[in-house]
């Protein structure tokens, strides 16, 4: 019989039993498939496969759990219709502290058994293996697929109700073992006698409920689990694939408009600063004209200064229009030596970009000022040159752009990193140490 | 990747089109003042910038 091939419900009816210990009704859903039935009311484990129905043990429930999925209830997940004929509670205890799964059997008279698992909300698909996973250095090897390590524990049923592949009894012990690749994981069960192994495929609760039809609120899944997908595969990647992409978009923008700015020297003069002067220091210079739409306008001083310096509050005035642009610049440098050796500070030359500055005829209204003290030194006149450039090209704003392009994609890694790190903590020590190695996200 | 950040993206590459274009920074070093007479252009003591007579750093070791 082809597994994948599409069926139609089954409508096989449950055989109604009487508990040979307790007397009560029992229904066996799985008849001839299921070894061990967990009578509801008396908690006897009974033998199945006896005619006899001989009870195997009875158990006092240290707890009563009622399963999210009611026993005999129907779903369709996968493509095939199953029924939910057995429910455990099983536990493991780290450091003191009892953390609690549950598991569900699931039953098809066509395909057999499977399993729900859910912890904290989180749940999987479970089905048995038939080919062995091979060992490799950080884990298992099936499929093609490797999985890494990621816990070791011992496992007690806790609770236990109807129908199971096997004799399950509360107080029974595995060792399990689990290896992930999410969203899918290997995990083995290993007893005295045998050792089962099975994968697990991550399904949303929300799946499960709808499948099941339940009536009841599908609670949120709590923390991350260990085969739970991160939701940020692939995104970390793309993300700095397309940062690339972008930079590689800036760096031509950068070069394109640097090609197209006018870059126009509009006025080139040498003027001098006389500190001695006592009438109005002010003065103006040349008209210039800058042409075309607004554009910046880069104006460069240079001072021949030593051991002073030389302010110039400046106005960019529109002759037309009147509009001025204010601004102060100020040029010193200072030099000499001691005991760490010689040394400068400052420098001759300033330069500001005035952005965003229309087009028209322009003057440039310069008033100097300097230390009136070095007015009767051996070079109380001060040189200085100015120059005037339109349309300079400005590169600084595409490293920024860099910059805040750059901020999504580290969010981005950091978010997926804090994903990998929550699902690890919970791994047994040389699991998480393997996680290190590998990004989930790229995979 | 988010559409998120393919929109945040185009916005930034947009707005450094448009800068670079207008020459718009939202750095201004100046002070835009209107109304300035004409007059300055003959007697440049007619008009004080902003920045005249502001304090200034006297360096050197």
């Amino acid at each position: 019989m082809n597994p994948a091939a599409p069926r139609k419900g089954f409508v096989s009816k449950p055989k109604a039993l009487n508990c040979p210990n307790c007397g009560s009704a029992i229904e066996l859903r799985a008849l001839g498939a299921a070894a061990g039935v967990i009578c509801s009311y008396c908690s006897s484990t009974i033998d199945a496969t006896n005619p006899q129905l001989q009870i195997i043990g009875t158990w006092k429930a240290a707890m009563t759990i009622e399963p999210a999925i009611p026993l005999g209830s129907r779903g369709k997940l996968k493509g095939v219709l199953w029924e939910a004929i057995g429910f455990q509670q099983r536990g493991i205890e780290v450091e003191g502290t009892n953390y609690f799964w549950r598991e569900y059997v699931l039953w098809n008279p066509y395909q057999g058994f499977r399993y729900l698992s859910e912890y904290d909300n989180h749940w999987n698909f479970v089905t048995p293996l038939q080919v062995l996973p091979a060992p490799s250095m950080s884990g298992l090897v099936y499929a093609n697929e490797s999985y890494r390590s990621f816990q070791t524990a011992r496992a007690y049923t806790w609770f236990v109700i109807g129908e199971f592949p096997w004799m399950v009894q509360v107080g029974e012990a595995v060792d399990t073992a689990d290896y992930v690749k999410p969203p899918k994981m290997l995990s083995s069960e290993t007893t005295e006698n045998e050792v089962a192994w099975s994968q697990g495929e991550y399904i949303p609760g929300t799946e499960i409920w709808q499948a099941f039809q339940l009536k009841t609120p599908c609670p949120p899944p709590i923390g991350v689990y260990s085969n739970q997908p991160s939701p940020y595969v692939g995104r970390v990647r793309s993300s700095w694939l397309f940062y690339g992409a972008m930079c590689a978009l800036l760096l031509c923008l950068m070069v394109l408009f640097a090609t197209l700015a006018p870059n126009k020297m509009v006025l080139d003069k040498n003027y001098v600063v006389n500190p001695a002067t006592t009438v109005e220091k002010s003065f103006v210079s040349d008209l210039f004209t800058l042409d075309g739409r607004n554009d910046n306008v880069e104006v460069r001083i240079t001072a021949d200064i030593s051991n002073q310096w030389v302010y110039f509050s400046m106005a960019l005035i529109n002759e037309e229009t009147g509009q001025a642009y204010d601004f102060g610049r100020e040029v010193s440098f200072y030099s000499g030596s001691d005991s760490d050796g010689s040394w400068t500070e400052g420098g001759k030359t300033d330069d500001v970009l005035l952005p965003n500055i229309p087009g028209g005829k322009y003057y440039l209204r310069i008033e100097p000022e300097t230390d009136p003290a070095r007015a009767g030194g051996l070079k109380p006149r001060i040189p200085f040159r100015v120059r005037i450039v339109r349309g300079r090209p400005f590169y600084f704003r595409y490293f920024l752009g860099m910059f805040l392009l750059l901020i999504p994609p580290i969010w981005t890694s950091i978010r997926a990193g804090s994903f990998e790190s929550k699902r690890w903590s919970e791994s047994d020590p040389s699991g998480a140490s393997s996680s290190n190695a590998s990004s989930e996200d790229d995979e | 990747m988010s559409k998120f950040y393919m929109a945040y993206s185009m916005l930034v590459a947009g707005g450094l089109a448009v800068s670079s274009l207008t020459g718009w920074s939202p750095f201004k070093p100046y002070e835009k003042v209107d109304g300035v007479p004409k007059s300055v252009r003959n007697n440049p003591g007619a008009y004080r910038s902003h920045y005249a007579g502001h304090a200034r750093y006297f360096g050197g070791k």
